[in-house]
């Protein structure tokens, strides 16, 4: 990570984890629903890279290219570069600019690119690649692309890459959900109440705790992002309630704590096997060549140091 | 009162003969060293490998998982033919610390390395291992942390058990025995150890260049390739002791990362009944078998909350020797839980080998839980549940 690329990433994460996702670079999953569609939020963060001046890739299967790059303003639709997987998808017309190999071949072609700088691939959807094609290959593709600018075998300085990805989650099972999350460097969760959109983020860096953030926006109609206070602020949906700590030694019929006084005299308690420090000191030194062992003995107050034999009383 | 006195007085005298006995031990038994075994065929053929012991129990050959503490959870470390399986947590954050450990123990003894993975690629993954504490500077830092970590109260001057003020702390420091080296997670290890060592690297996706069409009910090309490259490696490097007559024989060490992700091919993780669902179950028992026959220990990791198919997952737990399950808290509504702030989650022993015995080496505690401190992992057993 060069050294602008970590500050532009601090700089976003004050501003919010949704404007610095693409800084991150890596797979990122926009998972949406029936109620609460991802696609604005994905044309809004293709138009925030088209700006930052990244070259931006479509692969485009599920809606036309008319009906996409609906919205956008001339200069952007400039610099997208389209690839159209919708019209024709199984390249029936066999005409010279349909791409071979499918949307995989196109996205190794993207990547088999020889020009440095920070490139943007968005998959509209990938909800239709994995219908289309094995969850593993698929799941293989994605790595190797979003994962290119950490592979040491290239003499070419090749930029970081972002893989957008739209998810329709309703549509699929646990199993290909749960491939592509383990894959994806970020997760953004659509959701939201009463009319507002709020999207969670869930970053995984690599070796890191994840962080997450709920993030409410809103789209305007010239898709740039509009980012708000919610309802409710949270920052942490995991987290339960704080507790508070019960203490237990309240209501016992015994007392477990000490006053000032009690200590003071447990303190000053004698030992019944009192040693003065003297000695304690010459038992704990070890010292060497001492042949004989010596006994040390302190009378203790209730010792009767009568000498005389307690069995002379015996009448044996 | 006056048990008291005679049992004080009693300790006293012999507190006093030991002093004079020895001044470094504590006891005058000494430990029988093991047979030199430099020349061919006088005495035992006792096989002395750098970084391998014999297990106490059982008499299986050792090595150490790179966790003392794990070592001790095992029985004594991971015996040699065996498969350690490591199920990841969710997040994938330490498994590969584990990983990572074992694979340092290796670079560390002098052993062979074998190191497969689909995701990274295994020159950045050495890069990445913990740095050894071997010298007395890490372990005065270690001494620190230990310490720090414990209550007030023992810093008082003890008033009954006095004789006890000058023996040593919980002897858990690291020592300096051959078996088993503790490893700091937040350095690297120093670059001429990983040049030193020997090692192998099975990177899939260079190995494999295009899709290739799988027939049901086989291994994934992945798999195969996996495979071949291992029986290659542990034949050219003679761990079979197909040439008895090479002087100094080495242990492989072989680990493989992610093992049934989708990224090796295998697509257990996505569909609940695939196609090649057996692909796996069948890798596991063709490594069994190459580890079986040759010098070699392996780790594998896997993400078996990801498995679709429970069946899949109890299969996998019996066709591997010791299974070891990492949950960890994140995410999860125990993070918060007040009683376990102190760790990061539970380590699960699902399973432990009956390598030529009839019963298995069970430790008596079964609630143990994790805590990755500023640089050391940690098991301890967990007091609450």
């Amino acid at each position: 990570v060069t050294l602008s690329e970590g500050a532009r990433a601090g700089i976003g994460r004050e501003l919010g984890m949704l404007d610095s996702l693409l800084s991150l670079g890596g797979l990122v999953l926009l998972r949406d629903s029936v109620e609460w569609e991802g696609r604005s939020l994905l044309k809004a963060l293709v138009k925030k890279s088209a700006l930052c001046g990244e070259q931006v890739h479509i692969l485009g299967c599920e809606v036309s290219e008319e009906e996409f790059r609906e919205g956008f303003d001339s200069d952007i639709n400039n610099r997208l570069v389209y690839h159209d997987f919708f019209r024709d998808p199984l390249n029936w017309s066999k005409t010279e600019e349909a791409l071979p190999g499918g949307p995989l071949g196109a996205l190794r072609a993207i990547c088999k690119r020889t020009d440095p700088g920070p490139i943007t691939i968005a998959l509209d959807s990938l909800s239709w690649l994995l219908l289309h094609l094995p969850c593993t290959t698929l799941c293989q593709a994605l790595h190797a692309v979003s994962h290119q600018d950490s592979c040491p075998g290239d003499s070419s300085p090749v930029g970081k890459v972002s893989v957008l990805g739209l998810l329709h989650e309703e549509l699929h099972g646990p199993g290909p959900v749960g491939a592509l999350t383990s894959l994806a460097q970020t997760e953004v969760t659509l959701g939201g109440t009463k009319g507002q959109a709020s999207a969670h983020i869930l970053c995984r860096r690599p070796r890191q705790r994840p962080t997450d953030q709920t993030q409410w926006f809103s789209i305007l109609p010239d898709f740039s992002l509009d980012l708000q206070e919610g309802p409710s602020v949270e920052s942490q949906p995991y987290s339960n309630p704080h507790i508070p700590p019960v203490d237990p030694t309240t209501h016992l019929t015994f007392n477990l704590h000490l006053s000032k006084k009690e200590r003071e005299a447990k303190d000053s308690l004698i030992l019944p096997f009192q040693f003065s420090s003297e000695k304690q000191q010459a038992l704990l030194r070890p010292r060497p060549g001492q042949a004989t062992s010596h006994i040390f003995y302190e009378p203790d107050v209730y010792d009767d140091l009568d000498q005389e034999d307690p069995d002379d009383d015996l009448d044996i | 009162m006056a048990a008291v006195a005679t049992c004080g007085s009693g300790v006293g005298t012999t507190g006093s003969a030991v002093a004079t006995a020895s001044k470094s031990n504590v006891t005058s038994f000494q430990r029988r060293g093991p047979r030199a075994s430099g020349t061919n065929d006088s005495g035992p053929r006792l096989v002395s490998i750098a970084g391998t012991r014999p297990s106490v129990r059982n008499g299986q050959l050792l090595v150490s998982t790179g966790l003392p503490a794990l070592d001790q959870l095992l029985g004594g470390g991971l015996a040699i033919g065996t498969v350690l399986l490591i199920e990841e947590d969710k997040y994938n954050i330490y498994s590969p610390l584990l990983f990572k450990c074992f694979l340092a123990e290796g670079i560390v003894n002098g052993h062979t390395l074998l190191v497969a993975s689909a995701k990274e690629d295994p020159a950045n993954i050495l890069q990445e291992l913990p740095a050894p504490l071997l010298d007395d500077n890490s372990k005065k830092e270690f001494d620190e942390d230990v310490y720090n970590h414990k209550t007030p109260e023992s810093n008082i001057k003890m008033k009954i058990a006095w004789r006890y003020q000058l023996l040593p702390k919980m002897e858990i420091g690291p020592v300096s025995s051959r078996f088993g080296h503790y490893y700091d997670a937040s350095k690297r290890i120093p670059q001429e150890l990983i040049e030193a060592s020997n090692w192998h690297g099975f990177f899939l996706p260079e190995k494999i260049s295009s899709v290739l069409k799988v027939e049901p009910c086989s291994l994934t090309p992945g798999y195969i390739k996996l495979l071949q490259f291992i029986q290659n490696i542990i034949y050219e490097e003679r761990f079979d002791g197909s040439n008895p007559q090479k002087k100094q024989r080495n242990v492989l060490r072989i680990g493989i990362q992610n093992l049934g992700s989708p990224l090796w091919g295998d697509d257990i993780c996505c569909a609940e009944n695939g196609s090649n669902s057996h692909s796996l179950t069948k890798f596991l028992y063709v490594l069994r078998g190459l580890l079986r026959t040759s010098l070699s220990a392996c780790i594998i990791t896997m993400p078996t909350h990801l498995i679709q198919n429970k069946a899949i997952i109890a299969r996998v737990t019996n066709l591997s020797d010791i299974v070891i399950g990492l949950e960890s808290f994140i995410g999860s509504e125990r993070e918060t839980n007040p009683l376990y702030k102190d760790y990061h989650g539970l380590i699960h022993i699902r399973q432990i080998p009956r390598l030529n015995n009839l019963i298995c080496d069970e430790s008596d505690v079964k609630d143990l839980a994790f805590k990755l401190k500023r640089k050391l992992f940690t098991i301890e057993v967990d007091f609450i549940s």
